[in-house]
Parts: structure tokens; C-alpha cells; sequence
């Protein structure tokens, strides 16, 4: 069976600049790719179609899978904006953007379409362009109070500034690094997406927290209160990242993609939060303990 | 011995444990329609759980109802039935039917919820392609008065309230079990009606939706020999200009008013002469009882069946008798109570939806349709997920601890949590959908994340000897737990609160699994934890 200890890292023989540059750089990366993304596409992220408006048919079609999207294509009478297959079933999901202005083609239509097919359609799900506008706030309007309400929270509790603007920053960064992975790597923003970044609020607030508290609350040595912290925290998050990285892969075999989405986005969430507790919070902790008390 | 008062924190986490169990598997609780994923998937009713459309298949259909309405209309002492018809003549696209005029004033409205929401007299147009200009135009022309900040897309909540109870009558008849109609108001204020049909694709969700019955009215009376009864159609459903909701009458009873449209209100008035409905004094109708004894009545009768009897009123019966009343051809048709009356109202419309469900692409509507082979797909699968995402956070566990005293509660703490969880939703019939297990993901997440700072901080340098060295480690431990605990409860609360959109059951259940975790099963992990790593040193 393997075993795994977390490993004592000698934080002695590096600087606090050394330490937060690294994370700063990859959150200044990400914010630049959001950024240029808004610039070029006049949106920071690429929407689904709950957010866009748009309708998703999957329908399980036998045979190879060239055939399939051939048969697909003939079927409808609008054109398939893509054409996805789900591994392990014979099951292909198939989604329609609205365009504003153009005539699109409704769910009902689309059934009908299918059915005079003889495709076997498994779900169709139609967003109108305007609910899906209306979500798009909710679920931005959303993220934005739970990112502020966790910030005063966090203020309340710890109530010194630095350790507590070091968790907010590391928060931050948390959602944006996986939003920029998420452009590139073609990742569309959808309910599970939203739901996985107001999960990694919980979990990166969740390791932050830790630290804070094993250094600022306990009498110690300061590396070896980090120490401790990390013990647990590393562990936490490895044990979350296994998992999620073990339920990804079992929901995009079984095409359950609003899991899929969820896992996608908290490896890459869980991942950045090691990063950033452990360089940039760290870093802001230590400048505070050694050096911004005694000022 | 196992001292009771040490270990109440597990005690109370068995009870809560059986009492999930109970709401889980117990057959008394069993949902008496089969459940919505009932009869989908063999082997789903072992437990009581309810399953949403994403895991039970069926169809959902999101719509705002058309219409434009015109608030604070002043009617210059008009009737409504006189409003209808003046405002309707001014628009081309709309017949007197599809002009609804409210006057807000009226005692008996303010029965139907939400007195403040409509304090004004109104007039809703609820045809297609009719604007809030257009409708500002025909009241200009007809000469009403209205309010400038009165015009706006929609219709009243009177009208919304009948066309969500009008769907339920229809899906109900139509046999589908489960199915829910409601009315739901999004975050910006726009109101739309939502179908959920288990079972049913998107085309016969929308067939049912949108179908009209038949309905009639005949007169039921007694032929020239006396001992036979005749039956003869007088009113078609479209011989009826307006038929209005249902009234409480001074009296205590209930009617409700129907106007018939005056091209053939005299040919009606003829005939209500000639069957002996308008005699002198009247009729008293006892078809109910006794069908072959009564007197004459009217009947209304839906797709062929005979569903209200109706006799007449000397009053009504003189005013036809003069021909009176084809000039103002308005009748009430009288109830014993308010619910008999909605009743007659529903089944004069036979389904007709006083505004139309709006399926056009920018009408903010949404469907759904999940196949039932993709619903049971979906809730073997998940549970699959889920299993194994548990053995992986097993395993990484004991491979980070080594010890099986410490890792083993640890897994069956997070799964009992689970199990509550399942046993709240079980026991007020929440459904469950994906978003609520992506919910239960999150909880076993942070639940997890939670026992291991509990172990560490509890196993900390070495031996516990003593209980209170135990207790104030498990003090420090929960400290960050509650501050985090907070901060996630933070973060989901607006998603939970907002009544629109899918991610609220994952809001609900990572909240709620939170708060039974920090006040329930976590603290008796910290129980069973002292119990295994100090009683055999």
C-alpha cells in the first residue's frame, strides 16, 4: 500500500519576495488571460448555453462514431453548434446555440426532428436567450456576495489586516487561476462550473484558515507552527483532490457532465489553493509575524 | 462500560442515524403516488426517496404567460364586461375574449391573495403580438384613462393564479401523476409558470398544455307529454363572451358571472323561452338527485359529461321572458361555496387558459425533457460516482494515517452524514437531482477535510492522558472548523435564498449538510476518536 507523509519544506532558505512571486505571477497570468479574453470575445469566460440561451439534445446512437455525427447532422435542421460524444455509452451530446436575431429552432421542433429520425433521444433541454441572461446575473450576482460575505466574515474573525487580506487574496486568486484554465482549456461556464467555483471559496477559506490559526493562535516555534498546519492541510486538500480527480473521470465516462464540470474545476481550484496557502499566504504571514508587528 | 453522559455526542448521532433510517426505509412514509421516479426504473421504491426529473426523466417547461396589462385604468363608471368589448374594438389583433378588464376595487377580488399588488382596476390583453403601445393606443382611443407607469409586459397575479390552477386541473385529468404546475418569480421579478411532468416528453407536455376540451351548455327539460326530459344545445364555449372568476355572493353562497356575446344572446333568450327555463318563477333544478323528477335546468357539460346543473332565478327568468335581457346578456350561475364555483369556472373554460404560455425563443422560457432510460442511467451512475469518490478519499486516508482506529470512523462519520442528509430529503419529500448530489459532494468534501484536522489536532504530539488535555485539543480543533464552517454557509446563502435556478438544491443541502456536520457528526467523531487512542493506553 503506498504511504504518503507530507514533506517538511525548509522555508528558511527562502525570501518572502521569493515566495509570493511565484503565485502573484500566476495569478497576474490568469487575470491578463480573463482579461484578453473579454477583450476578444466580449466576455471574460466562455458561456454555456445557461447562460447563452440554446438547446442540448443527446441522443444514443449505435455504430462508429463518424456515422453517428453524419446521421446527427442530417437529422436536424439547424447546425449543430458541436457534437460531443460521451465514452462508455453509445451517447453523443449534441448542443444549438441561439444567435441573437436568427430563427432558431425550438425543443419541441428539435424532438420532432429526432424522432422522424429514428434517433433515440435520451434528453433535450432548451435555455431562451434572455432566461439564460438572467441566470448569468444570479450566478455572477451570486458568486460576488458569497466572495464578499466570506471577506467580512474572515475580517471579523481574524480582525488584524494582513493575515486576513492574505486569506482574501488567496481566495481570489483560488477562482481566478481555474476560470483562466477553464478558457483555455475550453471549458464552457455551466451551473456545475458556478457550483464548483462557490465550492473552492469553502475549501481555500477551509486550508487558509488553518494556517492562520496554527501561527497566530498558538504559542511556537513559527516554522514549526507551519509545519503542523501543513500536515493537515496538505492532506486535506490531497484527499479532496483525489477525489475529485477519481469522480471526473468515472462522471465523464458515465456522461454525468454537471459532476464532471464540478471535479474539473476543483482539481484545478485545489491544486492552485496548495500554491497560493503555501507561498502567497505563507509569505504574507511571515512579513506580518517578523516584520509588519513590530511597525 | 460505555458511560452515556461521556458519549452523548455519539448517542445523538445513532439517533439521528435511526431516525434517517426511519424516514429512508419506513413503508408509512411512502409517498402515496409511487413517488415522481416511481414507476421509471425497477428497484427505485425500496427507499422513500423522491427523485427530480434530471434522475427520474420527464419534462420541466419554464414560460412567462403573454400578455401586456394596463395598470390604474380609470373605467368611467363602465361595467368590465363594457371595457372589454370597447377596448377590444380598438385593437386589431384581439377579440373581446382575449381582453380581460379587472376592476381592483371590487370586494370579492380581495379574497384572491395579494390585495396590494393589484389596488387598481386593470385591463390585461393576453393575445399574441399585441404591445404595451398598442394596448396604450386602444386605450387612448376607446378614451380610458390610465396610469403612465401602468403599462408593462405581463398579466395580473389573478390571471397568473388561474392559469397555474387551470394546468394542474388539466395535467391531473389527463392522468399524469406527479406532475406539478407553479408559479415562480425570478431574482429580477419576472414571473413564470413551471410545468414538471415525470414521464412525458416535450411535445405531449406542450399537447396538454395547450389543448381546449369541449364544452357546452345544454338545456335539460321536460317534453310536451311530461314524462320524457329533452336535451338540446343553447351555448357553444364560443358563444360566451367573458366567463369570470369565481365570486363569494352577499348571501354566503358563490357564482360565477358569465357574459354570452350578443349576437346570439337572442337566439339563447328564444330558447330558454321555449324550453320553459325562463317561466314565470322560475326553476328549481334537483338533476343531481334525481334526474327524472326535476324541473327544467341548464347543464354544463365538459367532453360529453355532465359536470354542474343550473336552474334559474325568477329574477333572470322575468328579465327573458321580457326580452330585456338580450340587451345586457349577462347571467351568474350560483354555487353553494367558493370551491364549487372555481370548479364551474374551470370547466366553462374546459382548459382554456385565460393567457397563453409563451414558448416563443425570447420569451425567457426554458424546457427540459430527460428520457427515463436517461433519468435511471443518471441515478445508477451518480450513486456509482459517488462510491467510488468515497473509496478514493478512503484510501488516501489510510494511506496518509496508517492506522484503521483513526481512518475507519473517519469514513463512516462522512458517510453518515450522507445518510442524514438522505433522510431529510426522504422525509419531506424533497426531489433529489444532480445538483443535490453535487451538494453531497461538497459536504463529504468538507466533512473529511474536517475530521483530519480533528485527528491531527487531537493526536498531536503523542499520548492523550488525560480527558481534559483531549478536551481543550478538541476545543482548538473546532475552532477552525466553526470559522469555516461559517464562511461556507456564508458563501452559499444568497444561491439558497434566490427561488430561480438549479444550483438552489445544492446550496440547500451543502448548507444544511454543513450545520448537521459541525453540530452532529463531527463532534461524535471527536467522541469515538478519544474512545479508540485513549482507553487502552
Amino acid at each position: 500500500m503506498v504511504e504518503f507523509t507530507v514533506p517538511e519544506i525548509d522555508y528558511t532558505r527562502y525570501t518572502n519576495r521569493q515566495l509570493a512571486a511565484i503565485p502573484l505571477a500566476v495569478l497576474v497570468v490568469a487575470l491578463l488571460i480573463i482579461a484578453g479574453w473579454y477583450v476578444m470575445t466580449g466576455s471574460p469566460v466562455n458561456q454555456g448555453i445557461a447562460f447563452t440561451g440554446g438547446t442540448e439534445v443527446q441522443v444514443a446512437i449505435d455504430g462508429p462514431q463518424s456515422e453517428a455525427e453524419q446521421q446527427i447532422r442530417s437529422a436536424f435542421s439547424a447546425e449543430p453548434e458541436s457534437i460531443r460524444s460521451v465514452p462508455a455509452q453509445s451517447v453523443y451530446v449534441v448542443t444549438f446555440q441561439s444567435e441573437p436575431g436568427s430563427e432558431s429552432v425550438g425543443a419541441t421542433e428539435l424532438e420532432r426532428q429526432a424522432d422522424d429520425a429514428g434517433l433515440d433521444v435520451r434528453s433535450i433541454s432548451t435555455v431562451s436567450a434572455s432566461f439564460g441572461g438572467d441566470t448569468q446575473t444570479l450566478a455572477l450576482g451570486g458568486l460576488a456576495v458569497a466572495f464578499l460575505g466570506m471577506s467580512v466574515l474572515v475580517f471579523a474573525m481574524f480582525r488584524v489586516f494582513v493575515p486576513s487580506i492574505a486569506v482574501v487574496i488567496s481566495a481570489f486568486s483560488d477562482i481566478m487561476i481555474p476560470l483562466a484554465l477553464m478558457n483555455v482549456l475550453g471549458i464552457e461556464l455551466s451551473l456545475g462550473t458556478v457550483a464548483a467555483l462557490l465550492m473552492l471559496i469553502g475549501y481555500s477559506v477551509d486550508s487558509d484558515i488553518l494556517l492562520n490559526n496554527h501561527i497566530l493562535r498558538r504559542s511556537g516555534d513559527f516554522y514549526e507552527s507551519t509545519y503542523r498546519a501543513m500536515r493537515t492541510g496538505v492532506t486535506m486538500t490531497l484527499t479532496s483532490i483525489v477525489a475529485m480527480v477519481v469522480m471526473t473521470i468515472t462522471a465523464t465516462l458515465f456522461g454525468i457532465q454537471l459532476l464532471a464540470a464540478i471535479g474539473t474545476v476543483l482539481v484545478f481550484g485545489l491544486a492552485t489553493d496548495l500554491m497560493n496557502t503555501y507561498m502567497l499566504n505563507l509569505s504574507l504571514l511571515r512579513w506580518y509575524k517578523f516584520e509588519g508587528v513590530n511597525r | 462500560m460505555i458511560d452515556i453522559r461521556d458519549n452523548w455526542r455519539v448517542a445523538l448521532l445513532v439517533v439521528f442515524l435511526l431516525i434517517s433510517a426511519f424516514a429512508l426505509f419506513s413503508p408509512t412514509l411512502a409517498a402515496d403516488d409511487g413517488g415522481e421516479g416511481g414507476n421509471v426504473a425497477g428497484g427505485s421504491n425500496v427507499t422513500n426517496l423522491q427523485y427530480g426529473l434530471e434522475l427520474s426523466g420527464g419534462t420541466r417547461v419554464r414560460a412567462p404567460l403573454v400578455g401586456v396589462t394596463a395598470e390604474g385604468v380609470d373605467f368611467g363608471g363602465d361595467d368590465t364586461r363594457t371595457v372589454e368589448q370597447n377596448v377590444a374594438a380598438e385593437l386589431e389583433n384581439a377579440s373581446p375574449a382575449d381582453v380581460i378588464a379587472r376592476s381592483g376595487g371590487q370586494p370579492e377580488q380581495q379574497s384572491t391573495a395579494q390585495p396590494q399588488s393589484e389596488p387598481s382596476n386593470t385591463v390585461e390583453v393576453t393575445a399574441e403580438g399585441v404591445t404595451t403601445d398598442d394596448l396604450a393606443a386602444g386605450l387612448d382611443a376607446a378614451g380610458y384613462a390610465y396610469e403612465a407607469d401602468g403599462l408593462r409586459e405581463g398579466v395580473t397575479e389573478t390571471t397568473r393564479q388561474e392559469v397555474v390552477r387551470i394546468l394542474q386541473n388539466k395535467i391531473n385529468e389527463a392522468g399524469l401523476s406527479g406532475g406539478t404546475v407553479q408559479q415562480v418569480t425570478t431574482a429580477q421579478g419576472d414571473n413564470y409558470v413551471l410545468v414538471e411532468v415525470p414521464n412525458q416528453d416535450a411535445s405531449s407536455v406542450r399537447d396538454i398544455v395547450s389543448e381546449r376540451g369541449t364544452v357546452v351548455i345544454e338545456a335539460y327539460y321536460p317534453t310536451e307529454n311530461g314524462s320524457d326530459y329533452a336535451r338540446d344545445v343553447v351555448l357553444q364555449q364560443d358563444d360566451f363572451q367573458s366567463i369570470g372568476t369565481a365570486q363569494e355572493g352577499d348571501g354566503g353562497g358563490a357564482y360565477v358571472p358569465v357574459t354570452v356575446s350578443e349576437s346570439v344572446a337572442p337566439e339563447f333568450q328564444t330558447a330558454m323561452q321555449d324550453t320553459g327555463l325562463a317561466q314565470s318563477g322560475g326553476t328549481r333544478c334537483t338533476y343531481q338527485a334525481d334526474a327524472s323528477s326535476t324541473e327544467a335546468c341548464l347543464l354544463l357539460v365538459v367532453n360529453g359529461e355532465v359536470t354542474n346543473a343550473f336552474g334559474m332565478s325568477p329574477g333572470l327568468a322575468d328579465s327573458m321572458r321580457s326580452g330585456e335581457w338580450a340587451g345586457n346578456p349577462v347571467f351568474q350561475l350560483q354555487t353553494t361555496n367558493v370551491s364549487e364555483a372555481q370548479e364551474v369556472s374551470i370547466n366553462l373554460r374546459a382548459g382554456a387558459l385565460p393567457a397563453q404560455l409563451d414558448f416563443s425563443q425570447d420569451s425567457g422560457g426554458t424546457t427540459s425533457y430527460i428520457s427515463p432510460t436517461q433519468g435511471a442511467d443518471f441515478r445508477v451512475n451518480s450513486l456509482l460516482t459517488g462510491i467510488i469518490a468515497v473509496l478514493a478519499v478512503s484510501g488516501t486516508v489510510f494511506a496518509r494515517y496508517r492506522d484503521v482506529r483513526v481512518a475507519a470512523p473517519m469514513i463512516v462519520t462522512a458517510l453518515s452524514e450522507v445518510i442524514i442528509l438522505l433522510g431529510f430529503a426522504a422525509g419531506i419529500g424533497y426531489p433529489l437531482d444532480l445538483s443535490v448530489i453535487a451538494g453531497f459532494i461538497a459536504v463529504i468534501g468538507t466533512g473529511v477535510d474536517d475530521l483530519i484536522i480533528i485527528a491531527d489536532e487531537v493526536m498531536a504530539e503523542g499520548q492523550i492522558d488525560s480527558r481534559r488535555v483531549f478536551q481543550s485539543r478538541f476545543r482548538k480543533a473546532f475552532w477552525v472548523i466553526g470559522a469555516a464552517a461559517a464562511t461556507t454557509i456564508i458563501a452559499m446563502s444568497p444561491l439558497a435564498i434566490l427561488s430561480l435556478g438549479d444550483l438552489q438544491g445544492f446550496a440547500i443541502f451543502t448548507i444544511l449538510g454543513v450545520l448537521v456536520g459541525v453540530l452532529i457528526t463531527r463532534p461524535a467523531y471527536g467522541d469515538i476518536l478519544r474512545a479508540l487512542t485513549t482507553v487502552d493506553r
